[in-house]
C-alpha cells in the first residue's frame, strides 16, 4: 500500500469520524470537533488529489574524470546537469513550451559560441539587453539569469562545460568541448575557457 | 560540543531576563526536549555534530509540528491585543460598555496564551539548538545582537502587558481610561517589533544577505533588513489581525451553539458578528500584502519564485484559492445569514442582490482554483495538445487570477458595506448624491479590473506585472479608501428604521464562524510550507546547505496531514486557553447565581457587567 493511499485512508477516517459524532451526539463541543474532522479530513483528500511531488535535492553527478573519454560522454553528463542540479529546466526549455519564462534553449548550441555560452552562464550581468517594447528609446536591462557558478546553484567548471557540450549536441552541431579541458582535482586547472572576461560590454537585442 | 554548550548556557542567562516565571517554562521545555539532545548524534566522530535525530517521529516532523504550533500561538497571541485594543477604543469612543467588555473578555486570555507560547518557543529553541546545532550556532554568529533586542522587548512587552491586564478595571475613567488605550498601543507597538525581529531570522533563510566585513552590529542589521523582511512583517501584521478576528468569531459561534439562555444568545450572536467584522477587515487587504510579497521573491531571486509559482509548489497555490474562497464564501455567507435574520423583514429585499454575490463569488473561486496545467493521461494531454485546456486553461494564467481575487475582495467589501447600512436611513441632504457616487465607483472599479485582466493577455508579461496588475491592486484599494470614510459619514446622521435583533442566527451560522477560523489557521499552515520549501535543500538559501537526510521538501498530500494535524492540535491548545480562562468565572457565577451577572452576561467577561443593561445592547 503506497503512502498516498495510507494518507487517504486516514483522511476518510477522520472524514468518517467527523460524520459519526454529528450524527450520533448531541454535545456541542464534540459536534463542532466533528465538524472540524470533517473539514480538516477533506482538506486533507483534496491535497492528495492533486500531482504528488516532493523536491529533492538534485542528484551529485559523480564527476569520475577516468571514465569521461568522449565529448559524447561529457554531453550526457551534461544532459543530467541540465535537468537536475542547473536547474536550467525551471525557467528554459528545449523546444516552443507554454511554461516556460526564459528563452528556449533549442537550437541555443549552433547559435552561439562556446565561449559566450560560457559567459553568460558564469557572468550573466556582462551582457545589456535592449528592450524595445516600449515607446521612445529601447530601455536597457540586465539578464535575469542567475549565475551559475556561484550558490545556490554552483556549478562546477567541469559540470559547465558538460552543459555546454550537451546544449552543442542537442542543437545538431559538433561538440567543441573536449575532455581534457576538465580540471582534475588537486591539479594546476587546465587552460581557461576563452570567456571575455576583460571584454567591454557588449550590447545584444532582444525583439 | 563544547561550543554547543556555552550557546545553550548563553541562551539561558539570556532568556533569564524575562522575569520569574518564563525561565521556569523554559526550563520544563528544556527538560521536556532533553531526551532528544542525546539522541542519534550523526557524524559525532568526523568532528563537530552538525545534526542529531530522533527515532519514529524523525527530527524534522517535531520541528515542523512544534514550530508551527509557536508560531499560531504566536499569531494569536499577537493578533489578540490588536483585536482587544481596537474594540476597547470603539468602546471608549462609542460610549459602548459591551465592547469594553470585550476587549477585557479577550485581554484575560493573554496571560494564559503568553506563558503557552513561551513554553512552546522554549521547546522549540532547545529542539533547534539540539537537531541543527552547526544552524543555530551560524545563526547565533550573524544575528546575537538582535537576540538581546529581542530579550528586552519580551521585558517590556510583559511589564505593559501586566499594567494593561491588571490595571483595566482601575483605569476606567478621564484620563486614567485615556492612560489605559495609550498601555494598549504600547503593548501592540511592543508585540510588533518582537514580531519582526524573529521575522528577520526567518526571512534571512530565504533570501539573506551575508557582509563578510564590518561589526557584529553591522552584520546584523544588514541580514534583518533582507528583501522579504518588511512583506513578511506586513503581511504577518495583518495575517495576526485576520486571526484574532475569526478565533474570536470562532469562540462565540461554539459558545452562541451551545447558548442556553437568550441572554447568551444575544451576548455571543454579538460577538460573532464582531469578530467576523475585524476578519473581514484585515482579510481584505490581506492579498495586496501577498502579492508585495511574491514581488519581492521574484525581485530577490527569480527561481525562487518559479519554484513557488511555476515549479513543484504551483498544486499549493490551487489549494490556498480554494482555502481563501471558501474563506470569502464562508466570511460573506455570515453576513448574509445577519442581514437575513438580525434584520426583520429584509429577507426579501436582499435577496436578489446576495444570489448575484453569490454567483459572482463562485464563478471567481472556480476560475482562481483553475491550475494552469491539468491533470491528464497521456491521451487526454495528446487530445488537448498539451496539458493546457483549450478553453478552461485561458482561467489558468495569472491573469486571470489576479481579476477574480480583486473582484472577490470588492464583492466581499460590497457585502460589507450591505451589511453596514442595513436598518437604517441615511438623512444628510448629500446622501443620495454619495449613494451615487459609491455605486458608480464600486461599478467603474469593477469593469477596470475586468478590462484590464482580459487586457493583460496582450501584453508582455512584464507590462502585466508592473502596470496592470498593479493597477488593479490600486483600483481596489481606492474604492475601500473611497467609499468605507463615506459610508461612515453618511451613517453618523442616519436613523435607524429596524433595529438589529440579536440572538436569531441559526446554528449554520455558528458553524460558519468554526469554518472560518479553521481556513484561517489552515491558510498559515499552508504558507509556512510553502515558504519553508522555496529553500529547497538550503536551510540558508544559497549560504548553507541542508545536508541532512530531510533536505527534501515532502510532496503536498503528506505536508497536508501535518497541517490538519497542526490545525487541529492548536484549536485544541486554544479551547484549553479559554476553557482554562474562563474555569473561575464559571465557578464564580455558579456560586454568585444570576444576581452577579445580570441579563446572563458571559461568565468569561470580567467585571462591569452591571454597566451593559440590555436596552444599550443594540448596534
Amino acid at each position: 500500500m503506497s503512502e498516498v493511499v495510507k494518507l487517504q485512508l486516514i483522511g476518510l477516517s477522520v472524514v468518517g469520524f467527523g460524520i459519526v459524532i454529528l450524527l450520533f451526539v448531541r454535545a456541542q463541543f464534540a459536534r463542532v470537533i466533528g465538524f472540524v474532522s470533517i473539514v480538516l479530513g477533506l482538506f486533507s483528500l483534496v491535497a492528495l488529489a492533486v500531482p504528488q511531488m516532493a523536491s529533492l535535492p538534485p542528484a551529485e553527478e559523480k564527476f569520475d574524470i577516468a571514465t569521461v573519454k568522449t565529448p559524447t560522454d561529457m554531453a550526457a553528463i551534461g544532459q543530467k546537469i541540465f535537468f537536475s542540479k542547473g536547474q536550467c529546466a525551471l525557467c528554459h526549455s528545449i523546444g516552443p513550451s507554454e511554461s516556460a519564462r526564459c528563452p528556449d534553449l533549442k537550437g541555443i548550441g549552433a547559435k552561439l559560441s562556446r565561449e559566450f555560452i560560457f559567459e553568460s552562464l558564469t557572468q550573466p550581468q556582462a551582457y545589456i539587453y535592449l528592450d524595445y517594447r516600449h515607446e521612445g528609446l529601447p530601455k536597457e536591462y540586465p539578464a535575469r539569469m542567475p549565475y551559475i557558478n556561484k550558490n545556490p546553484i554552483g556549478l562546477s567548471k567541469n559540470e559547465i562545460l558538460s552543459v555546454i557540450a550537451f546544449l552543442q549536441q542537442m542543437s545538431g552541431e559538433p561538440i567543441s568541448v573536449n575532455p581534457s579541458e576538465l580540471e582534475v582535482p588537486g591539479q594546476a586547472p587546465a587552460a581557461p575557457v576563452k570567456a571575455a572576461e576583460s571584454a567591454p560590454v557588449a550590447v545584444a537585442q532582444a525583439h | 560540543m563544547r561550543h554547543q554548550g556555552g550557546l545553550i548556557r548563553r541562551m539561558l542567562r539570556t532568556l533569564s531576563g524575562h522575569g520569574g516565571w518564563l525561565p521556569g517554562l523554559l526550563l520544563a521545555a528544556g527538560c521536556l526536549a532533553l531526551p532528544a539532545v542525546g539522541l542519534a548524534a550523526e557524524g559525532a566522530t568526523a568532528g563537530p555534530t552538525e545534526y542529531r535525530d530522533i527515532p519514529g517521529i524523525g527530527s524534522r516532523n517535531l520541528v515542523w509540528i512544534i514550530a508551527q504550533l509557536h508560531l499560531l500561538l504566536a499569531g494569536f497571541v499577537l493578533g489578540v491585543p490588536i483585536f482587544a485594543w481596537l474594540c476597547e477604543v470603539v468602546g471608549w469612543k462609542t460610549g459602548e460598555k459591551r465592547y469594553d467588555k470585550l476587549a477585557k473578555e479577550f485581554t484575560k486570555l493573554l496571560t494564559s496564551s503568553y506563558a503557552t507560547t513561551a513554553l512552546f518557543g522554549g521547546i522549540l529553541l532547545f529542539l533547534l539548538v539540539a537537531f541543527y546545532p552547526k544552524l543555530m550556532n551560524y545563526l547565533t554568529d550573524i544575528f546575537f545582537p538582535s537576540f538581546i533586542v529581542y530579550c528586552l522587548l519580551f521585558l517590556l512587552e510583559t511589564a505593559t502587558l501586566y499594567l494593561y491586564w491588571y490595571g483595566w478595571d482601575a483605569m476606567q475613567d478621564g484620563g486614567k481610561k485615556t492612560f489605559h488605550i495609550f498601555l494598549g498601543l504600547l503593548l501592540n507597538v511592543f508585540a510588533f517589533f518582537i514580531m519582526i525581529v524573529p521575522n528577520s531570522w526567518a526571512t534571512f533563510q530565504a533570501s539573506p544577505v551575508v557582509i563578510a566585513e564590518g561589526t557584529d552590529l553591522q552584520r546584523a542589521w544588514a541580514a534583518t533588513w533582507n528583501p522579504t523582511w518588511w512583506p513578511v512583517n506586513i503581511h504577518r501584521l495583518i495575517a495576526n489581525v485576520v486571526l484574532g478576528g475569526y478565533i474570536c468569531g470562532a469562540y462565540a459561534g461554539i459558545r452562541y451553539l451551545s447558548a442556553r439562555t437568550p441572554e447568551d444568545r444575544d451576548h455571543y450572536d454579538w460577538m460573532g458578528y464582531v469578530g467576523n467584522f475585524i476578519g473581514v477587515f484585515g482579510l481584505l487587504p490581506l492579498p495586496f500584502a501577498g502579492y508585495w510579497l511574491m514581488r519581492e521573491i521574484y525581485q530577490y531571486n527569480q527561481q525562487m519564485g518559479i519554484t513557488l509559482m511555476g515549479g513543484f509548489l504551483s498544486w499549493l497555490f490551487i489549494l490556498q484559492a480554494m482555502l481563501i474562497g471558501v474563506l470569502f464564501l464562508g466570511s460573506n455567507y455570515y453576513f448574509w445569514l445577519g442581514i437575513t435574520h438580525r434584520i426583520p423583514g429584509s429577507e426579501m429585499r436582499y435577496r436578489k442582490p446576495i444570489m448575484t454575490m453569490l454567483v459572482i463569488l463562485l464563478l471567481c473561486l472556480g476560475v482562481w482554483m483553475t491550475p494552469h496545467s491539468l491533470v491528464a493521461s497521456l491521451e487526454e494531454a495528446r487530445k488537448m495538445g498539451g496539458t493546457h485546456h483549450p478553453l478552461l486553461g485561458v482561467f489558468g494564467v495569472m491573469s486571470a487570477k489576479m481579476t477574480v481575487s480583486n473582484l472577490m475582495i470588492l464583492v466581499t467589501f460590497m457585502s460589507f458595506i450591505m451589511y453596514w447600512r442595513a436598518g437604517k436611513e441615511e438623512t444628510a441632504g448629500w446622501a443620495k448624491a454619495a449613494k451615487a457616487l459609491m455605486s458608480g465607483l464600486l461599478v467603474v472599479a469593477g469593469i477596470a479590473v475586468v478590462v484590464l485582466g482580459v487586457w493583460g493577455y496582450f501584453v508582455p508579461a512584464i507590462v502585466r506585472i508592473n502596470y496592470f496588475s498593479t493597477s488593479q491592486v490600486l483600483i481596489v484599494l481606492f474604492v475601500m479608501l473611497t467609499i468605507t470614510p463615506l459610508t461612515a459619514l453618511l451613517l453618523k446622521s442616519a436613523k435607524t428604521t429596524t433595529e438589529m435583533v440579536w440572538g436569531r442566527m441559526p446554528p449554520r451560522a455558528g458553524y460558519a464562524l468554526v469554518l472560518n477560523a479553521i481556513m484561517v489557521i489552515l491558510l498559515m499552515t499552508l504558507m509556512g510550507y510553502a515558504r519553508s520549501s522555496s529553500r529547497v535543500h538550503w536551510h540558508i538559501y544559497g549560504v548553507m546547505r541542508d545536508s541532512s537526510q530531510y533536505a527534501y521538501s515532502p510532496a503536498l498530500g503528506y505536508a497536508a496531514a501535518f497541517m490538519a494535524l497542526n490545525t487541529f492540535c492548536f484549536c485544541m491548545l486554544v479551547a484549553f486557553i479559554f476553557w482554562v480562562a474562563t474555569m473561575g468565572d464559571k465557578a464564580k457565577a455558579g456560586h454568585g447565581g444570576k444576581g452577579e451577572l445580570p441579563h446572563g452576561m458571559p461568565a468569561m467577561a470580567g467585571g462591569s457587567s452591571a454597566l451593559d443593561a440590555p436596552e444599550t445592547r443594540k448596534f
